[in-house]
């Protein structure tokens, strides 16, 4: 059985083109049922995001490959002329070592981006529901899927923000642990004002209220995220009750003076608050941060934060591939001793066959030794089957390709006419 | 008996290594090793407690050496229960170094003393234990609002390093701060009722130790500064909102104070508790 992984990628392929080859347009059920009515593998999983469309497969020839890569082009109406020059094939462990990557976000566009594994997952689930998965796509999968955790848990690569609104969620959190049930205060009713609002309302935060110089947009916006519109003129009165306050208004002069947060921290007896200004110019004024238990960031300190994140996740890249290449190397043992061991074991029993054959032949002749000679020369016999099976059995196990061990046990199969079990 | 004396602190040292390790490298691996060392120490160290208390009929909790051992052992099941709760291994790094320091002094002096008749008393038993108890909850809110003033430092100076990435929220530090602090001033203000019902069960005995029970004692008078350090720290947390920061001082301030009348002042000063 050879393994294969077909397919586009963001690498391989300019967007334009991946676009027209989305499996999960027509839904994957359908293009795995193409893929069956076809007969171009025993196993296969699809693979579709937006930044790919791959197939992997577990198939009888080589063929397979390059047929695969045609029904991509085939299934989503586009010219295998115009596919071929972007299409990648893998074959064997380095199929696997493809999937392990992309599992582990290092194949992705945003290095260690977390998304990633739940498509592997879904895309798995997908297939092992329409029965098209076997022993190997399992295994491969479900390597996969511990690759991707053992990186998320064993490096920094899937870890720090890498967008602003994100960076800001991950202090906030830093500072009071889970945001469900905090009060956000938001001023400003913008484009940056109702995107972060929009983050901050996915992580279940309590009361939202939004202040704007014009009542009406803070009340739209305020719809849209499920808030409450405050006027302008009762800022005083909210922002003693908030503890993460959003800046995003167009005024030249900061709205929130360090005398204006001083006052607001008073009522709140010691419970920090966290200011995100993410205005330009700054809508709170820098020294306001120097009070005791305010974390005041500004959108530069926010990207500085990005920056840094993404440079350390580049630094995480190498650890990350070492796991990959770790699991790489148990996964091509695995599939070596599963291309090898039925051969040896068929080779093994024919050999044994012939030799207890020959003695039952030989009875009426033996019967005249002694017990122990007889005992002497079944030991010889054995002794002799032992010897002429060892070398061929160490070389058998030393093929360090997969196209070498398939090719030795295929020529073993045959010369021998050993009959194969089939695959499970 | 002397070689067996050494075996809960190698593993407590091996333990702090690899709590360490875990801290700087985040390796899962480390981590579960470290757990490992450290519930192996403390079955070492149970089992040498158990084995002295068999020897001489009664728990070794005479002298500073065998009080230091017993609050090494508390402060490690306590610290090993929190860290089991919360799944949270991050205070190893800082604990565990605690423990391997403190258990060199009972390594190096394994003799159980014997138990003078002044001290037969349960309720000696109860106020040693209380107080050690109260000490290793204490260390463990000195060692949460270490953390904590380190991680505040770092997201208010905007340089999101070291800590930021291995720490816990400041939210999560502080109240595990602020329950540390209200265990053990539970255990100190108990361990202080007893001693004080059992000082004066044996003031008319004339030990010179008897005599000397007396809040003029330093090491009486600085356990009474303690509490009176806890104490406020308690109302000013609840009365006047300082948690956070200002908690995490008074809580590593109040740490100090008990260190200092556990080493200087029990090795040397006292003359009511040189037992």
């Amino acid at each position: 059985m050879r393994l294969f992984a077909v397919g586009v990628s963001h690498r391989t392929a300019p967007v334009e083109l991946r676009e027209t080859v989305d499996f999960a347009r027509r839904g994957l059920p359908l293009a795995l049922e193409a893929l069956r009515e076809r007969r171009l593998a025993r196993e296969a999983v699809v693979l579709s995001t937006c930044n790919r469309a791959e197939i992997y497969v577990a198939a009888d020839s080589e063929a397979a490959a390059e047929s695969c890569g045609r029904f991509i082009g085939e299934f989503n109406g586009v010219d295998w002329k115009t596919l071929e020059p972007h299409v990648v094939v893998y074959r064997g462990p380095e199929a696997a070592g493809h999937l392990f990557r992309v599992a582990a976000g290092l194949d992705s566009l945003v290095v260690g981006e977390p998304q990633i594994l739940g498509q592997v997952k879904n895309a798995f689930t997908a297939a092992s529901e329409f029965k098209s998965t076997g022993a190997l796509t399992h295994r491969l999968f479900t390597t996969a899927f511990s690759v991707g955790k053992r990186v998320r848990s064993e490096t920094g690569l899937g870890e720090g923000a890498v967008s602003v609104s994100y960076a800001a969620i991950a202090l906030a959190r830093k500072i009071f642990g889970r945001l469900k049930g905090l009060n956000v205060l938001i001023l400003g009713a913008g484009e940056m004002a109702a995107l972060t609002g929009t983050h901050l309302r996915a992580q279940e935060v309590g009361q939202l209220t939004i202040a704007s110089r014009t009542l009406a947009s803070a009340e739209a916006l305020a719809a849209e995220l499920s808030g409450q519109a405050i006027p302008w003129s009762s800022l005083a009165q909210a922002l003693p009750a908030a503890d993460i306050v959003v800046t995003a208004t167009g005024s030249p002069e900061p709205v929130l003076t360090r005398a204006r947060v001083e006052e607001a921290m008073r009522p709140r007896r010691g419970r920090a608050l966290f200011i995100i200004d993410i205005a330009v110019p700054r809508d709170v004024d820098p020294e306001a941060g120097s009070l005791d238990q305010v974390f005041l960031y500004n959108i530069d300190d926010l990207q500085t934060i990005v920056k840094e994140n993404l440079a350390r996740r580049t630094t995480e890249v190498q650890r990350a591939e070492s796991i990959v290449r770790e699991e790489v190397d148990r996964f091509r043992a695995w599939m070596q001793s599963r291309d090898v061991v039925p051969t040896v074991v068929a080779l093994r029993q024919q050999f044994e066959t012939i030799r207890k054959a020959e003695l039952q032949r030989l009875e009426p002749k033996l019967a005249s030794l002694s017990p122990d000679a007889r005992a002497r020369v079944d030991e010889v016999t054995h002794l002799i089957v032992e010897k002429l099976l060892l070398t061929p059995t160490e070389q058998l196990k030393a093929a360090d390709d997969e196209a070498t061990a398939l090719a030795y046990s295929d020529a073993l199969n045959r010369l021998f006419k050993l009959h194969k079990k089939e695959d499970e | 008996m002397t070689v067996t004396a050494w075996f809960p602190f190698l593993f407590y040292a091996a333990s702090a290594a690899a709590y360490v390790a875990h801290f700087s490298t985040r390796d899962p691996r480390a981590g579960r090793t470290a757990t490992a060392l450290l519930g192996t120490a403390l079955l070492a160290h149970t089992f040498l407690i158990g084995m002295q208390t068999m020897q001489a009929g009664y728990a070794p909790l005479v002298g500073t050496t065998a009080a230091i051992s017993a609050f090494v052992w508390l402060l490690g099941l306590a610290y090993l229960y929190v860290e089991l709760s919360t799944d949270e291994r991050a205070m190893g790094a800082f604990v565990t170094p605690l423990l391997a320091a403190l258990a060199i002094l009972p390594a190096l002096n394994p003799e159980t003393d014997p138990r003078p008749a002044l001290l037969r008393s349960p309720l000696f038993s109860i106020h040693v234990l209380s107080m050690l108890f109260a000490y290793a909850s204490f260390a463990l809110a000195f060692v949460l609002g270490i953390t904590y003033v380190l991680l505040f430092k770092e997201i208010k100076a905007k340089h999101l390093g070291f800590f930021y990435q291995r720490l816990p929220s400041l939210q999560v530090l502080d109240v595990m701060n602020a329950r540390a602090v209200v265990v053990g001033w539970l255990f100190l203000t108990c361990g202080l009722a007893v001693g004080i019902v059992w000082a004066s069960q044996i003031a008319g005995s004339p030990d010179p130790r008897a005599q000397a029970m007396h809040v003029a004692d330093p090491k009486i008078l600085i356990a009474l500064i303690s509490w009176i350090m806890y104490s406020f720290a308690l109302f000013a947390r609840r009365a006047i909102g300082w948690s956070g920061r200002r908690a995490a001082w008074l809580s590593a301030a109040g740490f100090v104070i008990v260190l200092l009348n556990f080493l200087p002042v029990g090795y040397f000063l006292t003359r009511s508790h040189n037992f």
